[in-house]
């Protein structure tokens, strides 16, 4: 058992990378990337540099960009290197350049911190680079490259500092369009997600279950046939396509205006006392959790009726019924605990979806939560925020087959994984 | 059951299970409306079109509508030409093409032997406010004056939506009918192999399965849409990319269990060939996940479509697609027509193909639950 989940968590590996690897490279092989967006930007006049010279050529309005602001920012997004070297960097198995100065030979730098260098040449054409205050030398932390003429034609020198940082060791970079480490910017987007996910969650488990036992129980019945037909329907309809005609029927627009139009509290929140607050929160949710746990109704609903009912025919059951037992106690004790099996074995790609959140119910709802943040992310090709998302995907699609598995194993002492 | 085994003759199997779907009335009616209306869809541009059926223009005739209707079929539109410029049929001062409504009222005007026989419903999906002058956001069942009024009214551009709502219906069902029939001819060979061969060939298989399956399909899709114009083929493309998985799933699985039964091991043992035996012998005894899986990938592929279009991912504007038209809904929340003309026509179509699905799975599901007590 223990070998089948080391075994299971050994696959994931080779699975992550594999993944990885093909979104890491279409990605970036894709035309209309971050640096020819910020080039086309600089043309255009309207963009914003990233350093002071870029910024400066782009108040010219020429469609000419100095070659150093060129290579300047093709350097920023890493596009100098080959695409392999670049999932190297970002995977922390190569060397990423943190800090990068231009400095002139013989004439001090301050690198940061107060702390200032002297780069100078040595007679076997490699570069030396020495602390000011206390003549130490700092190659063993800055190193020194050539680098592309300036508009002068003036040959400037390079130091940056080189670190291995990157998803294994995670660090996963700074969002280009936020300028804030990729980490803060999801962790303060999650909890948005997880209030959704997890409402969602309970609710319809605890809808599910209880409505799957009663059609098992009057299986035939008009309830049972009515409350089947209702959940077919809400199958077949997207989540997010009910949540707009929630919105136009509640929203206040055409008809009525029993719901707010999206967002998660009123412009007045702070005002408010806590038992209000609760309340305004509890408004919001509403018509967003409708639209986020419909679907997954028929499905839950089905497989615990399903699986009731496919219990409540088994022999043990007609024996426990033989030996005179009560119907309510076979019901709950004996068949209940076989039927949920299923049911629970599912939680693990649900959990998935309560950390992935829904971007469609989030640019529905206006709500600022990680599905937005993704769905963003790609729009304006912030590649740092994209990869992180892809990483999340994929961690939570692999392990949450993993844990379905490991509960199953949990609560079903005949399953024997090999 | 008893009663159904007395009295037949001997029927196969497959019989059997098209009677207890007929049985299933909700199922049922529910395949009879849609074919019909999928099949009548072909016929949309003589029924819902802004062209004439027949013009009658100084003794000779002319019918555009049935030459839109054969410009509605691909390949073929490559070599027919729609265009009918307003001069050549008396609309003086339109060289572009011509407006068959105006022209109606013109030859009516003029009392001459000229004379325009417009479809049942005379409005197009893709004029609009500067082909036609339409006027936008027309409330729906109002006329301009002297016209047939307006079903659904016209969304911001003057295109009216009830025409958009019909020939969507047909780019839908056909995108995920092609769609799904992709998925299939690629899942099921895959599929069959993995199950078939076994051992390493699975576990290596399964391994790649797992990372395709991780693909985000909707990021790969909208960064391809940015530096490539998207279109319907290549749209089904995209989708087909990740769709094929679960089916490939569901065919793994029948042929790794079929596979140790008897009569494969006897094709086997009279030297059948692999290939043979894998779709003459296994394929057709593992084809009920695949049938009972149809309407449900039918469904997806659908929902697929309209949430790529109502991102503005999609099909190229002006094809019309009930996705675009919810997101024109979602911008325009108080026209109220936007949104419930797509949301109805989405909403019916999905859950008739569920009802057929569900009724599918019920005519093929041999058990049948005795609850004791």
């Amino acid at each position: 058992m223990l070998q089948y989940f080391i075994r299971r968590l050994l696959f994931a590996v080779p699975t992550f990378f594999g993944c990885t690897i093909i979104v890491f490279f279409i990605v970036n092989l894709a035309p209309g990337g971050p640096y020819e967006q910020q080039v086309q930007a600089l043309k255009a006049g309207s963009g914003f540099g990233i350093g002071s010279e870029a910024s400066g050529t782009a108040k010219d309005g020429a469609a000419t960009i100095p070659p150093t602001a060129l290579a300047e920012l093709k350097r920023y997004y890493g596009f100098d290197k080959p695409v392999y070297v670049r999932y190297l960097i970002w995977l922390g198995l190569w060397q990423r350049e943190t800090d990068s100065y231009n400095v002139k030979l013989g004439e001090p730098r301050n690198v940061g911190n107060g702390n200032f260098v002297i780069v100078s040449k040595q007679s076997d054409g490699t570069y030396s680079i020495v602390d000011k205050e206390t003549n130490e030398s700092r190659s063993h932390v800055w190193t020194a490259e050539n680098a592309v003429l300036d508009s002068t034609g003036f040959r400037q020198l390079r130091v940056f500092k080189t670190e291995y940082a990157g998803i294994l060791t995670g660090h996963f970079g700074n969002s280009y369009e936020y300028r804030e480490p990729v980490i803060d910017l999801i962790a303060s987007r999650i909890p948005i997600s997880l209030q959704f996910g997890v409402i969602g969650l309970v609710l319809s488990y605890v809808i599910c279950v209880y409505l799957g036992i009663q059609k098992a129980l009057r299986h035939g019945s008009t309830f049972d046939l009515v409350s089947s037909s209702t959940i077919l329907i809400s199958y077949s309809i997207p989540g997010w396509a009910l949540g707009l005609l929630l919105l136009v029927l509640l929203g206040g627009g055409s008809f009525f205006d029993v719901f707010p139009l999206g967002g998660l509290q009123s412009r007045d929140y702070e005002s408010l006392s806590l038992g209000e607050k609760i309340l305004d929160r509890a408004h919001h949710f509403v018509l967003p959790v409708i639209a986020s746990t419909i679907q997954s109704f028929a499905t839950l609903t089905l497989l615990m009726k399903n699986s009731l009912l496919e219990n409540l025919s088994q022999d043990y059951i007609r024996t426990a019924f033989a030996k005179g037992l009560k119907e309510k106690r076979i019901i709950w004790l004996h068949a209940m605990r076989n039927s949920v099996i299923p049911i629970a074995a599912n939680i693990g790609h649900i959990i998935g979806i309560a950390f992935v959140g829904s971007f469609f119910i989030e640019t529905t709802f206006n709500i600022e939560g990680i599905g937005k943040l993704s769905y963003y992310a790609i729009l304006s090709r912030d590649y740092t925020v994209v990869f992180a998302f892809t990483v999340i995907g994929v961690m939570v699609n692999l392990f949450g087959a993993i844990i379905s598995d490991f509960v199953l194993a949990l609560i079903d002492p005949r399953i024997r994984f090999r | 059951m008893s009663q159904i085994i007395q009295k037949s003759v001997s029927r196969s199997i497959g019989q059997r299970r098209w009677k207890k779907f007929k049985t299933i009335k909700r199922g049922y009616y529910s395949l009879v409306i849609l074919t019909t209306l999928y099949i009548l869809s072909f016929l949309l541009p003589i029924l819902v079109n802004d062209k004439a059926l027949i013009v009658r223009y100084n003794g000779e005739y002319h019918f555009p509508a049935f030459s839109s209707l054969v410009a509605s079929i691909p390949v073929i539109d490559q070599f027919v030409s729609v265009f009918q410029s307003g001069e050549s049929l008396g609309q003086i001062d339109n060289p572009g093409q011509v407006r068959y409504r105006a022209l109606q009222q013109q030859y009516e005007n003029e009392n001459g032997d000229n004379y325009v026989v417009m479809p049942i419903y005379p409005y197009g999906p893709i004029e609009d406010i500067t082909t036609d002058g339409n006027s936008a956001f027309m409330k729906p069942m109002v006329a301009e004056e002297g016209q047939t009024a307006r079903i659904m009214g016209t969304d911001e551009n003057g295109r009216d939506v009830f025409a958009r709502m019909a020939y969507g219906f047909k780019v839908s069902i056909s995108f995920a009918l092609i769609l799904v029939f992709l998925e299939y001819l690629i899942g099921i060979p895959i599929g069959g192999l993995l199950g078939f061969k076994g051992g390493y060939y699975d576990m290596i298989g399964q391994r790649i399965l797992e990372m395709w399956a991780t693909l985000p399909t909707l990021f790969l899709i909208i960064i391809v849409v940015s530096f490539i114009q998207p279109s319907f083929i290549l749209l089904v493309l995209l989708l087909s990319l990740t769709a094929w998985i679960p089916i490939t799933t569901y065919i793994r699985a029948e042929f790794y269990r079929e596979k140790s039964k008897d009569y494969v091991a006897a094709a086997i043992s009279i030297g059948v060939p692999t290939w043979k035996i894998m779709f003459k012998h296994i394929l057709p005894n593992s084809l009920v996940p695949v049938i009972t899986n149809f309407p449900f990938a039918v469904v997806a592929g659908i929902t697929a479509l309209v949430a790529l279009d109502f991102l503005g991912f999609g099909l190229p504007p002006p094809t019309p697609s009930w996705g675009q038209m919810l997101s024109t809904g979602l911008q325009n929340l108080t026209k109220w027509w936007l949104v419930f003309s797509p949301m109805v026509a989405l909403f019916t179509t999905l859950i008739m193909i569920v009802f057929i699905g569900e009724a599918i799975r019920e005519a093929f599901d041999p058990k049948t639950f005795s609850r004791l007590r």
